[in-house]
């Protein structure tokens, strides 16, 4: 799920960036910093939407490097149990598939996937239906549900299935 | 539309769901007094039994204190089985309501409401939503079985893997750590062994250790229970089934409610009486059939009069236009000034009046009662515009009150008592002024239904007063 919040960094400085463009080094810094990292309390950050306030700078002692309190809008994509996501997949192995929506990594199992489909190994490793209607390989397109997540403080990581109504292949990409 | 059916449906539901049911907090002591399980399930019968009804008369019929019966509708309000209604009315809005109760339940003819006190109180009200009901208890079943079901396939269970060399363990959740890019297995962090799931462990080990012991018999009593849902609650699901395609019963918002139950108690009764008094409170609510009564009735005389007019151009020929009684002209009617029977009015009707006696005789009577009733009326309309007029002067009649505030009656009056004997040069001034009034007449709301009425009262005086009145030199 997307959530639009404020978080807050102590920005460091060199005091090379100094001078009239001090904001705006602050500020493409703090997108270098921060877009694209993850922190298990608020997900994934993926984009910088604004500077809500940049507090008073302190001079280090000794580095002359100056720390700024950065109160920053930005948008967080954060994973939870039972949501639908749809996802690319990355790796089909007979263990199961690994898929990607956006920063997030999932894995679904192959018992979470549905039981008339099988492994199928080759070049292409793909989990397929016996009509061979339905095919889920590497770049597949699918619906799945998490079912699990791990956070860690830098990193989160979901278990899905497709193993449920309206789930599994969205799109084919050996179809198209 | 049957509500059988979904009765059966709701007790059937209310025994199977909400039997143990209590709506006490869990801090108080559960005494054999205070146990109060069950009430739900007589609560919901009672309402299968009735559709709006009012809070406190239902807590009064099922002796229950109001305070409770509240907090067991407040549950299936949350439960979504009974939507409720709230607003804050005088004591006559709660006669509308019992004056609806009292036209669904016996039919009695709605009484006239006295003086009312403006005091306002809350009043709750509730009702079964039985189309609700049914998606309710159909999703309820539905996450029931799957539930069990689930459970069973291990559906939405995180896999777990086992190393089968150190016994070390791992989660569906460790995928990333332990893919290896060499083949298509998972490989322990310690020993580089090949994992196995788990679920295949327990299918190849079937009776191991206690641990899977422990999982069968869990299994066990998932299917066990998955069975015993499925025979005990059949009753419920058949109802379900056979409900399934029949119009579920939709009594409405508690508005839409009264007003409809009402109308059909008078109905029912032949109670067409319109008094204004009912009307205009029935307005404070926003919706009511009454205005559009009257209206009907004026779609009804306007046909009849339109084939009236043919037969009079048919037998008099010296008249080609029909002259239609005020009581007919609408605004937006495009006529002339004879057709508003503003001009030699007496001489036509004199004309045309042998003209139906001569007709009687010699053609079809049917056409002729027809044109007769038309022509009656419109002498009716006639003189009733002249008594008005001469009510007015007299200031003697106390109906006069009750009809003034129409516009009609008030263009009438105002008209006929500015046309005095002598005053004549005012005339086509008046005249200007008369068909603003006339052509807004029918437009108030009711007010065709009131002049009717008033007609028909009043034609029996019109032989003695015709005197006065200066139209018939015109
Ligand atoms: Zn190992």
């Amino acid at each position: 799920m997307f959530f639009h919040i404020v978080l807050e960094r102590n920005m460091q400085l060199h005091p090379r960036h100094f001078g009239r463009n001090l904001r705006e080094n602050l500020v493409s810094k703090l997108m270098k910093d921060v877009e694209g990292t993850c922190s298990g309390r608020h997900g994934f950050v993926v984009a910088i939407t604004g500077i809500e306030n940049i507090g008073k700078g302190l001079i280090r002692d000794g580095t002359g490097f100056v720390t700024f309190p950065v109160k920053y809008q930005c948008v967080v994509f954060r994973p939870f149990k039972g949501e639908i996501l749809e996802a690319v997949v990355t790796m089909v192995n007979k263990m199961g598939f690994f898929a990607e929506a956006g920063p997030v990594q999932i894995f679904v199992s192959n018992h979470l996937i549905p039981d008339d489909m099988e492994f199928q190994i080759g070049d292409m490793p793909n989990y397929t239906t016996s009509d061979g209607s339905v095919k889920i390989q590497k770049d597949s397109e699918v619906r799945l549900k998490i079912i699990g997540t791990r956070v860690d403080a830098t990193e989160i990581f979901c278990i899905g299935t497709i193993k449920d109504d309206f789930l599994g292949v969205i799109n084919d990409p050996s179809a198209g | 539309m049957s509500v059988e059916p979904f009765n059966r449906l709701v007790k059937l539901a209310a025994r199977a769901f909400y039997d143990d049911i209590t709506t006490k907090g869990d801090n108080q002591p559960k005494t054999g007094r205070s146990d109060n399980r069950g009430i739900a399930v007589v609560v919901l019968d009672a309402l299968t039994r009735r559709q709006w009804v009012k809070e406190e008369d239902l807590a009064k019929a099922l002796k229950l204190h109001s305070k409770q019966l509240r907090r067991t509708l407040r549950f299936f309000e949350e439960e979504k089985l009974v939507t409720r209604d709230h607003r804050r009315e005088t004591a006559k809005g709660a006669k509308i309501f019992s004056a609806a109760v009292a036209a669904t339940v016996d039919g009695q003819p709605t009484t006239k409401e006295g003086e009312e006190k403006i005091k306002l109180h809350t009043h709750s009200y509730c009702c079964l939503d039985y189309a609700q009901i049914y998606d309710v208890v159909r999703y309820r079943l539905h996450r029931m079985k799957k539930k069990l079901k689930d459970e069973l396939d291990n559906k939405n269970t995180v896999q777990e893997y086992i190393c089968p060399n150190c016994g070390k363990r791992y989660t569906a959740l460790d995928a990333l750590r332990l893919v290896s890019m060499d083949d298509e297995y998972f490989h322990c962090e310690s020993c580089n062994g090949e994992l196995v799931a788990e679920s295949d462990k327990l299918a190849s080990q079937e009776g191991g250790d206690g641990d899977d012991n422990a999982r069968r018999r869990r299994r066990e009593k998932l299917k066990d229970m998955l069975q015993k849902m499925e025979v005990q609650l059949k009753p419920l699901i058949d109802q379900l089934s056979r409900v399934k395609d029949l119009p579920v019963p939709e009594f409405g918002t508690l508005q839409a409610w009264e007003v409809r139950a009402s109308a059909a108690g008078r109905a029912a009764n032949g109670d067409s009486s319109n008094d204004p008094s009912r009307s205009s409170h029935g307005l404070g609510y926003g919706g009511t059939t009454l205005p559009f009564v009257g209206d009907t009735k004026v779609e009804v005389d306007f046909s009849g009069a339109e084939g009236k007019g043919e037969n009079i151009k048919s037998e008099n020929e010296s008249s080609s236009l029909k002259v239609l009684p005020p009581w007919m002209i609408k605004e937006g009617m495009n006529l002339t000034k004879e057709q508003r029977g503003e001009v030699k009015q007496e001489s036509r009707m004199d004309d045309s009046s042998p003209a139906v006696e001569f007709s009687d005789d010699k053609k079809s009577t049917v056409e002729n009662d027809d044109k007769k009733n038309i022509q009656d009326e419109y002498v009716k309309a006639y003189y009733a515009a002249l008594i008005k007029k001469q009510q007015e002067l007299d200031e003697a009649a106390k109906k006069q009150d009750e009809l003034s505030n129409t516009h009609a009656l008030n263009g009438i009056s105002g008209m006929t008592s500015n046309r005095q004997v002598g005053m004549k040069s005012k005339r086509d001034e008046d005249d200007g002024d008369d068909d603003v009034e006339w052509e807004e007449a029918p437009v108030a709301g009711n007010a065709n239904e009131n002049y009717k009425v008033d007609l028909n009262v009043q034609v029996d005086a019109s032989g003695e007063d015709e005197d006065d009145i200066d139209w018939e030199e015109g």
